[in-house]
């Protein structure tokens, strides 16, 4: 790195204080996520994996399902923030703290609990459609990263479609009733 | 008085921060080479995507720089949490991209500028000739004028085939319907470019990951990697066509019906002698033009004392025996073609 | 606001054709719209927020805030529910209605499907009953329909249609893969496939240009403008007459009537939710069968407290759509071949003459499913998610044909719409509370066109099916009707033969609110042609400031 941008930088950081001070932006935050905390996007991110994992072709993690769910909890899933947060806690708690961190196996159990305990069955519930959206919905909503799942499914991203080159003028379309 | 003075004290203090933040924010957006811009977190993937692109060594303010009131505007989007769902560039800033594109890509830009791409809104959208035949059409967007913002009945009037038809907005009138963001995208993944040494050859097709077309629907460049080569069709038998997957981008607006026959809709793909020939092997990448790649394959004078660059090879005329997309051998030999030049023809490796 | 002739409470369907139809002749219309005019624009082929895949919303009205509905399950459990919800019952709220993002089948009910109880007898538990007009009777406005609004397809191979004069002015479509493969099976099974009518066009047609053939069909509106509905149709005509008046975002409150119950005209909050009078001299309302059935329950007067045409309580009953029926096929060959719209050969040969059945559906395959479509039409053992789950829709998605049908539903007194005593939408109307169930036959009936699908499926060359087998909630969206129903005994029905809605004789229904039963087709041709119908009445005997009796 050169002299001057590292000045300019520590300029910048004098200046960032001030800023983010007055606009009220806490520096904390993670730079990726509108809703989850880092952690909890990591949990997801491991949680949808088990949902639609990958093989030869890209999961929910690398389709960036759990992106999806962070925008739509932002906007028209706003009712489920809270069933999201506490649901991913219960997940990190059956998997003894760290869902992402655990090891397969552990992972699996408390999978299989999450689906079957009556107080995080709806979670899951909940969960599983969302995790569908996310990978087979269009990118323009946050998943589906790159059209991974319809290339998977051999749906081209754009159809090849010309116009029809059709001519008015030289009487045709005019209904004769 | 002095408990009036306290009382302008309050909001004049705020006004001079306020007014000093703004210097102090552009200083600041500068020098933090976009981690700042991405704290505020809805342009968390975008910047992401930066990060890795080829243009990652140029900081988000040369292209993103707005107006004190667009920032503002972005400013109050955030705080009031009214952030879109899919933050996007408005046309005004795809405009603006021009100059900045320019500035680095002058030989790009200047063979668009002197092309068929570099049309303007006025000519694709205003063209009575063609307004009269075909009814004007949201579809038209996909190819052109895909980054305005609403539908037809919003951009020209009125939508009928009687004309005369205007831009409700006249400073559209020439502006470039085909703007580089139709088919170039900044934030993919890539190198940064550094200058070939010497020429990619031509067997050697690379699809930049910048190329791809901005799809309007989804409002995102779809990388030509990921575009279909279509399977074309002459009657029932299947053209041959280069794997050149470049040519997937020409082929989403340069394309056949849905019956995928050559030369039906907008379908441009070669038959006859040039069949099988990348559209990127005669086309200039941004100006198509064509004339000094019929030398690349053609000596001056043909056998037959042709000169291949003066022909009338037009392509507005599919009927034309010298249409460049569709010449036959019998077109130029009616009485059939020698032998030797036959066996000749065969051997041009495609 | 001046008065005029006629009102007209809807901008879809039938209130389109009726907009057309008076003031192409002289007389002056207002035409009151909910929702706004959408474009392709608008929703930019949102495979997650669209007509019939609503998971964000939908596309084409009315918006989920301030638009309450109640939903009343069997069980009678209630639960207030959004327009992008299930249950609602939503069709559309826009110019064009339904018709802006329709699949576009074009069909006409078969003549029987007009005689329901005459060619079957009551049914048990079934408010079936003959129409008050026939299939001859709406022939002439079938034909009108299909060339003014513009109809393609080919069904000179279906001798099970009733008889018509003059065929479809447009050639079907070219047949996509599927369409190859079921055709040639339904004539090994010595059916008889047909290519089926669409308002679409095959070719240039009124001056638009034809269908592009995209996958986005079903549940978008179109963005070559080639799917024909009433907003790219009747609607601009009635506009270019200078004589009709478009109002959008108008939410009507209410019919207005005098002392003697004669109606004067009708309340509505416009735009900017200022309540507005429109003065007429008669009132039109097509506002699809719930939302027309909500009007006029809204509609109170001293000698009809409980709403306009409501004497008797027939208003809101009998609500039918049509509950789907049919099965998958899985090909080991891929079928899919992206050239949408996907639907394009059908048979009629089970809409009657089952043994035992009163009535059948037709058969026709599906219109392409995109992929967050597929997710819920997998074979049923299917696990709901993990790496079976992503196989499966890898193995099924390209290699799976869909023939579905709608099936002829037997009308039930108590599945109806009615006001919730509570809850009410952002104007302060009450609005409306769904309940119902459908007949134990028609889910025989669906069971059995299931069966036939399946069969269908088999002699294609399926190597695996599944059937989906019929619902048993009461249904309504896209096809409903029956709510006002038309008869000739004003103390069994709402309205008369012309949608006069009896005792008042001024206000009139013209859309599938009057249909007795709904045969076994989609109706949007069928609601076309009988405002057609209705609009000549209106027409003929309209006198100024009255009609002549």
């Amino acid at each position: 790195m050169n002299v001057s941008r590292t000045r300019r930088t520590f300029l910048g950081a004098a200046a960032a204080a001030a800023i983010s001070g007055a606009a009220g932006c806490g520096g904390a935050r993670g730079t990726t996520w509108r809703v989850f905390s880092g952690h909890e996007a990591r949990t997801l991110d491991a949680l949808l994996e088990w949902i639609i994992p990958e093989d030869d072709s890209p999961g929910a993690r690398g389709a960036g399902v759990s992106h999806y769910i962070d925008r739509q909890l932002s906007t028209h899933f706003r009712e489920h923030r809270q069933a999201y947060r506490d649901g991913l806690a219960a997940t990190d708690r059956l998997a003894g703290g760290d869902f992402a961190g655990a090891p397969r196996k552990q992972q699996q159990a408390a999978l299989r609990k999450l689906q079957r305990d009556p107080a995080t069955r709806p979670f899951f519930n909940l969960l599983v459609p969302h995790a569908m959206q996310g990978f087979y919905g269009n990118p323009r909503h946050g998943g589906n990263r790159d059209f991974a799942s319809w290339r998977m499914l051999g749906v081209p991203p754009l159809p090849v479609r010309g116009r029809s080159q059709y001519d008015l003028t030289a009487g045709g379309g005019n209904a004769k009733s | 008085m002095s408990g009036r003075w306290k009382l302008w004290m309050a909001p004049a203090a705020v006004l001079a921060v306020g007014l000093a933040s703004v210097p102090a924010a552009d200083l600041y957006y500068q020098s933090s080479w976009g981690t700042g811009c991405a704290r505020c977190h809805e342009i968390g993937i975008d910047y992401d995507r930066w990060r890795h692109a080829t243009h990652r060594n140029i900081n988000c303010v040369e292209c993103h720089a707005g107006s004190l009131q667009k920032d503002l505007r972005r400013v109050e989007a955030h705080m009031a949490g009214t952030v879109p769902d899919q933050v996007h560039l408005g046309p005004q800033d795809i405009f603006d991209m021009l100059p900045r594109c320019r500035k680095c890509h002058e030989q790009e830009f200047a063979e668009w500028a002197s092309g068929a791409h570099s049309t303007t809104y006025a000519r694709i959208f205003t063209d009575s000739d063609r307004n009269r035949k075909q009814l004007l059409m949201d579809d038209c967007f996909r190819c052109h004028g895909m980054h305005f913002e609403g539908g037809i009945k919003d951009l020209v009037e009125p939508v009928n085939t009687v004309g005369p038809w205007r831009l409700k907005d006249p400073s559209y009138a020439n502006l470039p319907a085909i703007p580089c963001m139709a088919c170039h995208s900044i934030h993919r993944e890539g190198a940064p470019l550094v200058k070939p040494r010497e020429r990619v050859s031509a067997q050697e097709e690379i699809v930049r990951p910048s190329v791809g077309l901005f799809d309007r629907r989804t409002r995102m460049n779809v990388s030509a990697a990921i575009l279909p080569l279509p399977a074309i069709y002459e009657g029932a038998r299947p053209v041959r066509i280069s794997s050149d997957q470049r040519q997937a981008l020409c082929y989403q607006c340069h394309a056949p019906l849905a019956t995928m026959q050559a030369g039906s809709g907008d379908d441009r793909t070669p038959l006859g002698i040039h069949e099988g020939l990348s559209c990127l092997a005669c086309h200039e990448q941004h100006g198509e033009a064509t004339r000094q790649s019929c030398a690349d394959c053609h000596p001056r004078l043909s056998n037959c004392g042709i000169d291949v660059e003066k022909m009338d090879t037009t392509f507005r005329n599919p009927k034309s025996a010298h249409n460049i997309h569709t010449a036959k051998c019998l077109d130029c030999h009616p009485k059939g073609v020698p032998k030797k030049a036959a066996a000749h023809e065969s051997s041009i490796l495609h | 606001m001046r008065k005029v002739d006629a009102v007209i409470i809807g901008a879809g369907a039938s209130g389109g054709v009726v907009a057309k139809e008076l003031s192409t002749n002289g007389i002056s219309v207002v035409v009151l719209e909910r929702g706004r005019w959408y474009g392709p624009n608008d929703d930019r082929k949102d495979d997650l927020r669209n007509q019939r895949t609503s998971i964000l919303g939908n596309n084409s009205g009315p918006e989920d805030e301030g638009n309450p509905r109640v939903a009343v399950d069997a069980q009678g459990r209630e639960r207030i529910v959004l327009p992008s919800q299930g249950n609602y019952s939503n069709n559309a709220a826009c110019v064009g209605g339904g018709t802006l993002t329709y699949g576009a089948m074009a069909w006409r009910y078969h003549p029987k499907d007009f005689r329901m109880r005459s060619t079957y007898g009551a049914l048990e538990g079934s408010t079936l009953d003959d129409w008050p007009i026939s299939y001859d009777d709406l022939e002439p406005y079938y034909e009108k329909a299909e060339w003014e609004i513009g109809v393609s397809g080919d069904d000179s191979a279906n001798p099970f249609k009733g008889p018509r004069k003059k065929p479809l002015p447009m050639p079907p479509l070219a047949l996509n893969k599927e369409c190859v493969i079921l055709k040639a099976a339904a004539g090994r099974l010595k059916l008889h496939p047909f290519d089926l009518p669409m308002l679409r066009n095959s070719v240039p047609y009124n001056g638009r240009g034809p269908c592009m053939r995209c996958r986005w069909c079903v549940g978008f509106p179109c963005e070559v403008n080639a799917k024909c509905g009433t907003q790219n149709t009747v609607i601009p005509k009635a506009l270019a007459t200078g004589l009709c008046e478009l109002r959008l975002r108008s939410m009507v409150k209410e019919i207005q009537f005098d002392q003697k119950g004669h109606a004067t005209g009708v309340a509505y909050f416009d735009e900017h939710d200022r309540l507005q009078t429109q003065e007429a001299d008669f009132v039109v309302v097509a506002g699809a069968a719930t939302e027309t059935a909500r009007l006029l329950l809204n509609s109170k007067h001293r000698l009809w407290p409980t709403g306009a045409g409501n004497r008797y309580d027939w208003v809101g009953r009998n609500l039918q759509g049509h509950t789907y029926t049919g099965a998958f096929g899985y090909f080991e060959e891929v079928v899919y071949d992206d050239i949408g719209p996907g639907a394009g050969v059908a048979i009629c040969d089970f809409n009657h003459g089952n043994p035992g059945l009163r009535g059948g559906a037709m058969l026709a395959n599906e219109f392409i499913r995109l992929p967050i479509q597929f997710v819920s039409m997998l074979p049923p053992r299917t696990p709901r998610f993990g790496p079976a789950h992503k196989e499966a829709m890898r193995k099924y998605y390209r290699r799976t044909i869909a023939v579905q049908g709608p099936t002829q539903e037997m009308p039930m007194w108590h599945s109806r719409v009615q006001l919730d005593p509570k809850v009410k939408d952002r104007w302060g109307i009450p609005v409306l509370r769904i309940s119902g169930s459908q007949h134990p036959h028609t889910i025989e009936i669906g069971t059995a066109m299931a069966a036939k699908a399946e069969m269908w499926l088999k002699a294609a060359g399926a190597a695996e099916t599944w059937r989906k087998l019929p619902g048993h909630n009461v249904t309504g969206g896209q096809h409903q009707a029956g709510t006002c129903r038309m008869g000739n005994d004003p103390k069994a029905s709402v309205a008369n033969r012309y949608g006069q809605v009896h005792d008042i004789d001024n206000v009139f229904v013209a859309d599938g609110s009057l249909h007795v039963t709904n045969g076994g087709f989609n109706p949007a041709l069928t609601i076309m042609a009988d405002a057609y119908r209705i609009s000549e009445h209106l027409i003929k005997t309209w006198r100024g400031t009255r009609f002549r009796s």
